[in-house]
């Protein structure tokens, strides 16, 4: 018997139709970012508590404008960006200061942490260190952290990605002088 | 600035700036969108009748586990808020004042004795809110950092743990939780532990 011939006395196999996975929805999707959204939240505003609502009043925007969120599209970038959206609006109310001091040359002048001291960072001097920066900085510091590109920043926090790009480099000059000064 | 000064600060930003959220805002936001209410569940509910639904309502409180908070987490997010935030609600370096300051904050009196000495000065103190509990929040420096320490009426497992950076020691005693949290090295934490005995 040759093998072909074994082959076609093998049973049909049965076919089953393709099942996928259920996709998560938009609310379990955007669940899986809370602590991401609240650590931005709680270094912009500041305190707990503001951060708190913060991200709950995000949330609430997102899920209530579900409809406008394209299938497919980042739900993070959207999140933070509905996040920052907020925090202008909050800063607004609480007349946080968001313009950003014309103070480069002074940070560059300033008495920096040196690479040794760098490699030694404590988490209470990062938290300190990014208190002092302006809140525009914080911002694209931040979601740099997150691991956002240049260009989802720039999307994010509406700047052009060549302010990105400054702001963050301006913002790494602060915060070494500023790391010196915690110390 | 150089690369490596660079790289060297996106490294300790990295590590170092993320702060978790409180358990309680993870539970608020899961209950709020992951469980909506069904009409169908609703009017179905309605129709078993005050008291077996009294009954069924009792037997879900009393057996519904509550939502899994991690401890150590929350120590960590509190002491990174308190980091961040700004400032303790009494900044003095004595206990006879800090414990007074208490008084009609806290439905206790945080059993703690260690004033604070030249390796471990006490900073000050506030009122946080820990595992759902209030908490009285004692703060002591060592050297250039912080620590936190968070006493509250409950228990907690004991032991060590590392999250983010930051290390945990806690343990319980007397109906008391007790949770030390801080960027120093476990033996300065474990040294402030014996004193605090």
């Amino acid at each position: 018997m040759s093998l072909f011939s074994l082959r076609g006395r093998r049973p049909p196999l049965a076919v089953v139709p393709d099942t996928p996975a259920p996709q998560p929805t938009l609310a379990e999707s955007a669940l899986e970012h809370v602590d991401a959204l609240y650590s931005l939240a709680m270094h912009l505003t500041g305190n707990a508590s503001d951060a708190e609502d913060l991200v709950q009043t995000t949330f609430a925007r997102a899920l209530a404008g579900a409809a406008q969120f394209q299938e497919g599209s980042n739900v993070r970038a959207w999140l933070f960006r509905i996040l920052r959206n907020g925090f202008i609006d909050l800063a607004r109310r609480k007349k946080i200061v968001l313009e950003i001091p014309d103070d480069t040359h002074d940070a560059r002048s300033a008495e920096t942490a040196s690479l040794e001291q760098l490699r030694y960072i404590t988490a209470s001097e990062v938290g300190r260190a990014i208190a002092t920066l302006p809140v525009e900085y914080r911002l694209v510091v931040l979601l740099e952290v997150e691991g956002f590109s240049e260009a989802e920043i720039a999307d994010i926090a509406h700047c052009a990605p060549g302010t990105v790009k400054s702001r963050l480099s301006r913002a790494k000059v602060k915060l070494r002088a500023a790391l010196q000064e915690t110390r | 600035m150089s690369d490596e000064a660079d790289r060297l600060i996106t490294a300790a930003l990295r590590d170092h700036a993320r702060i978790p959220a409180p358990p309680r805002l993870h539970a608020k936001l899961a209950r709020r969108y992951l469980a909506p209410r069904r009409p169908w569940l609703v009017a179905s509910v309605s129709a078993l009748g005050g008291a077996l639904a009294a009954a069924a309502i009792v037997l879900l409180l009393v057996h519904s586990p509550r939502p899994a908070i991690d401890p150590a987490n929350e120590a960590v997010g509190d002491h990174l808020r308190m980091l961040i935030g700004r400032g303790l609600g009494v900044e003095v370096s004595d206990m006879h004042q800090v414990k007074p300051w208490f008084a009609g904050k806290l439905d206790f009196v945080p059993p703690i004795t260690f004033l604070g000495d030249d390796d471990f000065p006490l900073a000050g103190g506030d009122v946080a809110v820990f595992l759902g509990h209030k908490a009285a929040q004692l703060v002591y420096h060592r050297r250039l950092h912080v620590i936190s320490l968070f006493v509250f009426q409950g228990e907690v497992p004991d032991g060590d743990r590392t999250i983010e950076g930051f290390h945990v020691v806690m343990w319980s005693r007397d109906g008391f939780g007790f949770a030390l949290v801080s960027d120093v090295n476990f033996d300065d934490l474990h040294t402030l532990h014996a004193k605090l005995q």
